[in-house]
């Protein structure tokens, strides 16, 4: 039996940055798959392009930034290839996207009903009641709109419909964010950092707001975070991202059971949660390295990694998509292996 | 139990309150602050946690004297700062004893100063020192955090999140404070930085023998590193305790909520209903009560006052040294196994 096609196949994807200060090699060779339905964290610290890479799906990157290799199949359409009027389409009706802060995203001098309408009406969905033009379309929308917003759990939705951004609060206006990307039910949802800045109890409500909307309408999503906690609650798969690569990719259990890139086992290992005391916190060692760099090594974790030896300067293991569990890395810790931080043997066979 | 028989807290708040006016409500007031005590001992770490809008902020400011309060007292080393307007307190000598470590490195830094001139500009205008002793207590604190010393000419745009972090940290410890208030310290930097940044305030902690209050709403890291914990829920403090109790066994449903929503922290307790308005609440009625899983009559008819140990809750210095307070909470069913 063939394996199901893949909502979403990037592979080997590579873009750059042409800047003033020197070309920044921002993406390099990397690989994602989402399936119908499924929920993948893309995990990593800032600097790590877990945001360029979404951005480049959606057609929306910078001027300077250049695809230079790689493919991006979305449904059978190549992402990459396709001309701007079909992404504009595509955009906002099978791929959304929720961006980080609701406040700055959201048109400020313009009532949240009226811009779920504008995505509505911009994407021609036939409105549910009232079919046709002229006033009768306009309460159509307006309905479907309040529909929306009662979707996301606002209370009192035909009053809401008139309030401005600066009239809700935080959460709200997240809130009012989903329903705008959800209003078309896409097949797509992009989440980068939904929750930044929101509270814990605000942020759990509306992780489970978007996990839930995902699971019933079996829509892919792709939930960007820093948190690996939070992505360890919400998420199927969780792809691990280091400096432009991705470096490890698993199903959400067994990479917290056994990480296998020294990267992910450290940057658990330097996640606060409810049982590690201040000295078990073990931080990453090193910095990012510059991605302006023409020397930069194959590895880009290599110069902070403690299991690096000479084998680690040659070509980068490719982290295979199709793999349950990938891993690109020429040393990486043993499955079960439970991650020691400072207990890391320098060495090991090389296991790939 | 003896009168008196700890250390003399070195702040003390006493039914702190702050109200504002409401533009264009005559007459109606916010509660932000409402009716607040607690004590910290000298080298004690005390956590405040809540959500946005809990008052937290504002008792922040309260503290550090940015701010007035419209009712009570905070004794601070045996004086009482309260009445002593912000602007004159601006001045005065017991400004360099508290200080402040801001949420943002970025925005809390002057982008035209280099790191030496923030850190020095503290001991020149509140510590009365000279050039070269500032100089000198520049060099000091730099090493003291772990700032190299060819950093300090750079500007906050050279310096990476965890450098600059390290310039706010060292330019709060310049004036040589008695208590250092942690606002969000850690909220803006990456994890790795953050695990860096946590070990070296807890180092700093230890060895300078600071009274820290540490405000945050990351409940993680807030057990890391404080010894006793205040829960605030619109402007009223719900639950206070040593650390350990508090998130081992919450007793009030806000602070059990807060902790479930807590990544990794077992099952969800999920709120419903609205937050109540904090402009003229009802006194007679539980602020909680709107979302509380496990509300009843009587919280509609009397609010609950923080009960517990009232040894504990309002006089924690009359503790023996050593001696643990039991957990305080502000609800009618707070109930904690093996006590009376």
């Amino acid at each position: 039996m063939n394996p199901p096609i893949p909502l979403l196949d990037v592979q080997d994807f590579s873009l750059q940055f042409r800047t003033r200060g020197g070309t920044v090699h921002a993406l390099e060779r990397v690989n994602l798959r989402l399936h119908k339905g499924e929920i993948v964290g893309l995990v990593g610290e800032s600097g790590s392009g877990k945001s360029v890479l979404s951005y480049a799906m959606l057609g929306i990157s910078d001027a300077a930034a250049r695809v230079t290799g790689g493919t991006a199949v979305f449904g059978g359409l190549d992402l990459l290839g396709a001309p701007q009027r079909t992404l504009a389409e595509l955009r906002g009706r099978e791929i959304s996207m929720i961006f980080q802060s609701p406040r700055t995203a959201l048109n400020p001098i313009r009532p949240v009903g009226l811009q779920i309408e504008d995505v509505l009406r911009r994407h021609a969905v036939a409105p549910r009641t009232g079919a046709g033009t002229g006033p009768e379309q306009g309460k159509g929308l307006r309905d479907r709109a309040i529909q929306a917003l009662r979707e996301v759990a606002i209370a009192d939705p035909e009053r809401r419909y008139h309030a401005y951004p600066f009239e809700l609060s935080g959460g709200m206006c997240q809130r009012v964010m989903i329903a705008i990307a959800l209003a078309c039910r896409p097949a797509l949802l992009i989440a980068d950092e939904p929750t930044t800045g929101l509270d814990v109890t605000t942020q759990a409500s509306v992780m489970d707001l978007i996990t839930g909307l995902a699971r019933e309408r079996q829509m892919a999503t792709l939930f960007i975070t820093h948190d690996l906690g939070l992505a360890a609650e919400y998420c199927d798969r969780i792809v691990v991202m280091h400096a432009g690569h991705a470096v490890e990719s698993a199903p959400t259990k067994a990479l917290f059971a056994a990480p296998r890139h020294p990267y992910t086992a450290r940057l658990m290992s330097s996640t606060p949660d409810r049982q590690a005391s201040l000295a078990e916190l073990a931080p990453v060692p090193g910095h990012l390295p510059d991605l302006r760099r023409s020397d930069l090594p194959p590895c880009r974790f290599l110069e902070r990694c403690t299991r690096a030896t000479a084998a680690c300067s040659g070509p980068l293991p490719r982290l295979a998509p199709e793999a349950e569990h990938g891993v690109a890395c020429w040393h990486p810790l043993q499955p079960l292996q439970s991650p020691q931080p400072g207990a890391l043997p320098a060495t090991e066979p090389a296991h790939v | 139990m003896s009168e008196a028989t700890g250390p003399a807290p070195l702040l003390q708040v006493e039914r702190l309150s702050r109200r504002f006016p409401v533009p264009g409500r005559k007459g109606a007031q916010l509660h932000a602050v409402d009716d607040v005590s607690f004590h910290i001992r000298p080298g004690e770490s005390f956590g405040l946690v809540g959500e946005s809008g809990c008052g937290k902020s504002t008792l922040v400011r309260l503290l550090a004297r940015l701010l007035d309060a419209s009712e009570g007292r905070i004794v601070f080393d045996g004086t009482d700062l309260a009445p002593l307007p912000a602007d004159r307190f601006a001045r005065l000598p017991q400004r360099a004893l508290i200080q402040m470590v801001f949420q943002d490195p970025t925005d809390s830094l002057n982008p035209r100063f280099t790191a030496r001139d923030t850190i020095a500009e503290p001991c020149l205008l509140l510590a009365g020192m000279d050039r070269a002793a500032a100089q000198a207590r520049v060099d000091e604190v730099a090493a003291q955090v772990g700032l190299p010393a060819e950093l300090l000419g750079r500007f906050p745009h050279q310096l990476s999140g965890g450098q600059k972090a390290r310039v706010g940290i060292a330019r709060a410890l310049a004036p040589r404070p008695r208590l250092l208030i942690l606002d969000e310290p850690t909220a803006a930097l990456d994890v790795s930085v953050q695990a860096v940044v946590l070990q070296l305030l807890d180092r700093l902690r230890r060895e300078l023998g600071l009274t820290t209050l540490f405000v945050s709403h990351d409940l993680n890291v807030v057990r890391l590193l404080t010894d006793r914990v205040a829960v605030m829920y619109l402007g009223k403090i719900v639950e206070m305790g040593d650390s350990q109790s508090v998130f081992q066994q919450p007793a009030h449903p806000y602070t059990q909520a807060l902790l479930s929503s807590v990544p990794g922290h077992g099952p969800r307790i999920r709120l419903t209903g609205e937050v109540s308005s904090p402009i003229d609440p009802p006194e007679q009625v539980c602020r909680f009560a709107s979302r509380c899983p496990a509300v009843h009559d009587r919280c509609r008819r009397e609010a609950p006052l923080l009960q517990g140990d009232p040894l504990a809750a309002g006089h924690p210095h009359r503790l023996a040294p050593g001696q643990t307070a039991d957990p305080v909470a502000a609800c009618h069913l707070a109930r904690w196994p093996g006590r009376h």
